[in-house]
């Protein structure tokens, strides 16, 4: 700065400020003392999801119409894309970021698009291995399908056992078709098949075989579901006309001729009361002449209270379904064994329960008469357990009527696992194929004789195939709301009411009556295109576009790898060399896939 | 092709024919038309360019600084209170020696908040270091956008070229739009000597002491004295190719003229049809046209005026507290020259009020009958009586 310099000619001085030398020299990364880091965080749909998909991930496959790979990465964790878009409660949704701008994605229904849209096409996954082990299912539900398919995937061979003549579980016997056309389960069960696993049926634990007899098996699942349907504990309940909803449910789906008066009462709030009443909607309806019953649900607390599906409710109301709110029988009338109407009481909500949810109390002197021919108890159901009272099978422990188990699946008894509705407390699929999945890999760890450890808790999802990412949750305020715009939430259409409730038949039924019908493609692009891919880079260019020391290089050229969603830190490379530590990419990024580490840490 | 249209259009018209590459604006009446053109043109696919949406017109500067820092051909529009709002970049744009070109629909200043035509915006950046030419005609328009890019980027220096708002801005006038090819041959891709790439970085701006910025400075001026031959170089050159020229400065009807009027813009035709009456009259009066305001060019209106008994300036602007900017450039150009006949400075048609020919009769009849001017300002149509 002291320096003189004289310049020689006029053409030697310069015309403008500028260094001569190259700046590279200047180092300014040794000005950091923050880094900016590409890290791919869990979306809330990731984290909310009980079978544990990559949500994030296949939301971007079919941004980028990659069908196929996204009904693929669905099928690393769960065999069920097709019954799960169509009857899952989707917990994925309710704490979805788009939320804030025009409604949560419609995860579930993109679901099912993948499963629908590949539904002529087969998994390209196989077993690498084989191994020795034998392996005893005890039970076709979802937890034991998801088990076996993961543990055949795994090489090992996998024999189902069903009480049933029939393979599914509640997925065959308990939901109704209009919800889940037999096709589809048909299809994902062939799916597990075609893996070498083999589904024996008729074979009821404790009637048709013992635990004892399975010695050649060097481990066992239990998933034999809830099976036995909760008493209301009042006078008449043995009449005729008095069906248990699952009972209900499972002879329709069997095939098997139901009658139902012209009243109907169910009694219950949660999704096998609402598939009850609406079946017993169809089952008495006449093609001519829909709706030519009446069908009402008796719940003890309020809608606010129902655990049933709200979509599922909404449906039920709309197709005629009628609900009392905080009523309960008290007493079934009869006349000569017949069930003829019930005695009710109306309830109040008074403090809350253990379960969070007010407690009804009913209400002195409200009591009052409705009529009825058929009534459906629809309060829950229980473990049946009695295959446990005998022998060493005693040494595997119940505990408030589930099967204990850890964080592992694992019973009392080494060797033998649980899992699915008989020992946990969930009641979903998705759950269910969780706890499956769980119960394969720990087997898997078993057999090989690791230590049982590394589970999460048993209301956290596990992965089978684990996506890396760090497992903090994006919520909306980390997001950059700068780049989103409301856009709102596509709804699937529904098959008009008066076609759904116009009989009940039981051939060619997914042609005909399943009430939801599904994205088209362009629906699907357009609602997977609102995805904020919450957490995880997807190449967008705004940290490079804002570095202002152009420290940021993209790595990958588009056409994007597959999947999209998982670079995970492997789009862009930072310089730092030069980047100063600004944190602007990390400030700017929309989806908060850069994250900020202190470069020193400060003594004092 | 010829085609009839505003002297905005003619403006994006030349944007586009000059092969702008990138264009950050924000819109401002009279001017939004013309970054309206522009996008409209990048839109159909028309014109290849990074139209860059910003918030403020200092921020359109700053963008196309950046722009123009890293080699790209830049260009902006602006007005009135958005060129007031961009003097920070205007001395920015001058110092780092980027040839941005700019268009500014003259507009008077508020209060009283006006959206007509006035020199003043422009004028008040005279000593930005930016090069200006004010335009008469759409035609006139068109081809100093293309001109502009010409010699800003032979000398380094940013440029202004100057319509009138609403008189030009929004007024349709037959335009013969020449063809891109000639255009490509007029004007070759812009060639930074120097540019801002990641490749091979230098630091652009930095702090410069008092032992070297003087000689900065020096620079620019010598930038300046040299665009006054560049400029009528490229007229030239522009003659060749494409028939039409304007000049620096345009001697009309000079020949004995004893009253020289001096005019700029849109004001120049409508004295020049009133000059051709005052010559059938038989008033020996000429009219000498101002195109290029920055740098000055002396040496030509010395001569154009070297034969003028009497000379009245017509400045449709004030610098407050002196007077008619016109008419103090002119008298600081005589100055120092052998010749130095009275000048009369005529102050007229503020916040776009119509400037006539019975305006301007007035005016020559005003000079031919005093001497010397009674006062150093000379009020036109004021109602203070």
């Amino acid at each position: 700065m002291t320096e003189e310099i004289v310049f020689k000619t006029e053409a030697d001085m310069p015309y403008l400020p500028m260094s001569l030398g190259t700046t590279l020299v200047n180092k300014t990364g040794s000005w950091r003392y923050i880094r900016p880091l590409y890290v791919d965080k869990t979306p809330p749909c990731n984290h909310d999801c009980p079978a544990g998909e990559d949500i994030v991930g296949y939301l971007a496959l079919i941004e980028e119409g990659k069908y196929k790979e996204g009904w693929e990465l669905i099928m690393q964790e769960n065999p069920f894309p097709g019954v799960c878009g169509r009857v899952c409660p989707h917990p994925c949704e309710s704490e979805c970021n788009r939320r804030e701008l025009g409604g949560a994605i419609a995860i579930h229904t993109l679901e099912r698009f993948l499963a629908d849209h590949t539904a002529s096409q087969r998994p390209s996954v196989q077993a690498s291995k084989r191994y020795d082990a034998k392996i005893a299912i005890i039970g076709s539900g979802p937890a034991g399908l998801a088990c076996a398919y993961h543990l055949a995937l795994r090489g090992y061979p996998v024999t189902v056992f069903e009480a049933l003549p029939v393979v599914g579980g509640m997925m065959r016997v308990g939901i109704p078709e209009y919800r889940l056309p037999r096709e589809v389960l048909e299809r994902e069960i062939a799916d597990i098949e075609a893996l070498g696993v083999e589904i024996e049926t008729n074979m009821r634990l404790g009637d048709n075989f013992k635990l004892s007899d399975l010695e050649d098996y060097q481990a066992i699942f239990i998933a034999v579901g809830l099976q036995k349907s909760r008493k209301l504990n009042v006078p008449g309940e043995d009449a005729e006309g008095v069906i248990p909803g699952l009972e209900l449910l499972k002879r329709v789906n069997l095939g098997e001729e139901v009658q139902v008066g012209p009243s109907v009462a169910v009694i219950g709030g949660g999704n096998t009361a609402v598939d009850a009443a609406r079946s017993a909607l169809r089952l008495g309806s006449d093609v001519r002449e829909p709706r030519s019953n009446e069908v009402t649900i008796l719940y003890r607390r309020s809608r606010e209270e129902m655990p049933a599906i709200a979509g599922e409710i909404e449906e039920a109301l709309a197709e005629g379904v009628k609900i009392r709110y905080l009523s309960a029988p008290i007493e079934l009338l009869t006349e000569n064994g017949w069930v003829m109407g019930l005695k009710c009481v109306k309830m109040e909500l008074g403090e809350p329960d253990e379960s969070g949810r007010r407690r009804p109390m009913p209400i002195a002197g409200s009591e009052y008469a409705l009529k009825a021919d058929t009534v459906i108890p629809a309060i829950g159901q229980e473990a049946d357990t009695s295959f446990l009272e005998t022998g060493e099978q005693r040494l595997i422990e119940v505990r408030r009527g589930h099967i204990f188990i850890d964080a592992a699946g694992a019973t009392t008894r080494p060797g033998i696992f649980a899992g699915g509705d008989v020992a946990t407390p969930f009641g979903t699929v998705a759950h269910a194929v969780g706890s499956g999945k769980r119960a394969a890999l720990a087997i898997d760890k078993y057999l090989r004789g690791e230590e049982l450890s590394g589970f999460p808790p048993i209301d956290e999802a596990v992965h089978a195939v684990p996506k890396d990412m760090d497992p903090a949750i994006v919520r909306f305020d980390d997001l950059n709301p700068a780049y989103f715009e409301e856009i709102e939430r596509t709804e699937q259409p529904q098959r008009p009411i008066e076609e759904r409730v116009s009989g009940f038949e039981y051939f060619g039924w997914a042609q005909y009556g399943e009430v939801n019908l599904g994205f088209n493609e362009e629906e699907a692009q357009a609602e997977a295109e609102r995805c904020f891919n919450c957490g995880t880079c997807n190449l967008c260019d705004t940290c490079l576009i804002f570095c202002p020391d152009v420290a940021i290089a993209r790595l990958v050229a588009p056409p994007y790898p597959v999947p999209l969603a998982r670079l995970n830190g492997a789009g862009y490379e930072v310089n730092y060399d030069y980047c100063k530590g600004c944190g602007v990419c990390a400030e700017e990024c929309p989806r908060y896939a850069i994250s900020i580490e202190k470069e020193i840490k400060w003594k004092k | 092709m010829e085609k009839v249209i505003m002297g905005n259009h003619a403006v994006s018209y030349g944007a586009k024919l000059a092969r702008a590459q990138v264009i950050a604006a924000y819109p401002i009446t009279p001017q939004t038309q013309i970054v309206e053109m522009l996008s409209e043109f990048w839109a159909e696919g028309l014109l290849d360019a990074k139209f860059i949406k910003v918030e403020s017109e200092h921020s359109a500067m700053a963008a196309c600084i950046g722009a123009s820092s890293a080699g790209a051909r830049a260009f902006t529009a602006t007005s009135g209170h958005g060129l007031a709002l961009m003097h920070e970049m205007l001395h920015w744009a001058a110092g780092a020696r980027l040839p941005i070109v700019m268009a500014n629909v003259n507009r008077a200043m508020g209060p009283g908040w006006s959206i007509w035509t006035e020199q003043t915006d422009s004028l008040a950046q005279r000593d930005t270091g930016w090069l200006q030419f004010y335009c008469e005609s759409n035609q006139e328009v068109l081809d100093s956008v293309i001109q502009a890019f010409k010699i800003a980027e032979q000398v380094l220096l940013p440029t202004m070229l100057v319509l009138d708002a609403f008189v030009l801005s929004h007024t349709q006038e037959p335009v013969d739009i020449p063809d891109q090819e000639l255009v490509d041959r007029y004007l070759p891709p812009y060639d930074a000597r120097y540019k801002l790439d990641p490749g091979d970085p230098h630091a652009f701006g930095a702090m410069v002491a008092p032992p070297h910025y003087m000689e900065l400075r020096y620079k620019i001026q010598k930038a300046m004295e040299e665009a006054v031959e560049v400029a009528r170089q490229a007229d030239g050159e522009f003659r060749e190719i494409f028939g039409r020229s304007y000049g620096l400065v345009e001697k009309y009807r000079l020949e004995d003229a004893e009253v020289v009027l001096v005019a700029s813009a849109t004001i120049t035709s409508t004295a020049r049809v009133v000059v051709d009456e005052l010559r059938e009259e038989g008033y020996k009066v000429g009219l000498l046209k101002v195109r290029m305001f920055r740098p000055f060019p002396t040496k030509d209106v010395r001569e154009a005026l070297a034969g003028a008994r009497k000379v009245a300036v017509i400045d449709r602007n004030i610098s407050f507290g002196h007077g008619g900017i016109f008419a103090e450039e002119i008298k600081s150009a005589l100055y120092n020259g052998s010749h130095r006949p009275p000048i009369f400075g005529f102050i007229i048609g503020l916040g776009g009020r119509d400037v006539t020919p019975a305006s301007i009769r007035g005016i020559a009849e005003y000079t031919f009958e005093h001497d010397t001017p009674e006062m150093e300002i000379i009020w036109r149509e004021v109602k203070n009586s």
